[in-house]
């Protein structure tokens, strides 16, 4: 059963939340036109993945970048979106740095314990064994 | 919301979105941020450009009508038509 690629929805809860937010205290918003606010978002997607897929097609590559997806944005006509883009980027990068690394710290610390056999207390046996897979920096969208 | 803030969206969830198109080979995880991240600030721009007319109208409520106008008026949002 294939959906059709318009009734794949974004969350209610969130599109209404950003909606209400973006608007002064005391607006309300219509069930239609949050509907309608909802699929527009959708179809943003399917159109913002499809131009950016075309630069990554032009850049021989065959897996769709943010930088694409920054160069959609500017193709899309949304060029004021690019700035906060970036920044918002950037503290992703940052976090999913932190990630890595606090993973990496687990790992040289449990070993660490392992290789440790002078010590005279008994360390607990905490055998903890990573078996979240490595996240890579590439999801394959597998199609 | 502030430009460094991390998205709201679920990612799965666009992912599932980016995943419909039969042309697209992979994604990169920042690719699928970005995207949600550009998504809310669609989603804020759209709304905000609609309640203008909203406030024409003298209401409080936005509402499908209000929708239909900005994406007629404006230019960005002509893929919507």
């Amino acid at each position: 059963m294939a959906e059709r690629p318009e009734d794949l929805n974004l969350p209610n809860a969130v599109i209404t939340r950003i909606i209400k937010e973006a608007l002064p205290d005391g607006v309300n918003i219509s069930k239609e036109a949050r509907s309608a606010i909802s699929r527009a978002a959708s179809v943003f997607v399917l159109y913002a993945t499809s131009c950016a897929n075309n630069f990554a097609m032009k850049g021989k590559r065959k897996t769709l970048n943010a930088s694409d997806v920054l160069s959609a944005m500017e193709e899309m006509e949304f060029q004021r979106f690019v700035a906060p883009l970036k920044e918002s980027l950037e503290v992703y990068r940052r976090e999913q740095k932190g990630k890595k690394e606090a993973r990496k710290d687990k790992d040289k610390k449990t070993d660490s314990e392992e290789q440790d056999k002078s010590r005279e207390e008994e360390n607990d046996d905490d055998d903890e064994r990573m078996e979240e897979e490595e996240q890579n920096e590439e999801e394959e969208v597998d199609n | 919301s502030g430009p460094a803030r991390l998205a709201r969206l679920p990612l799965a969830r666009v992912k599932a979105l980016v995943k419909a198109d039969p042309d697209v080979t992979l994604a990169s995880q920042e690719a699928v941020f970005v995207l949600a991240r550009a998504t809310e600030l669609f989603v804020e721009t759209i709304a905000k450009d609609a309640y203008v007319y909203a406030q024409q109208g003298k209401r409080k409520t936005l509402q499908r009508k209000d929708l239909d106008n900005a994406i007629e008026a404006i230019d960005e949002f002509a893929f919507l038509e």
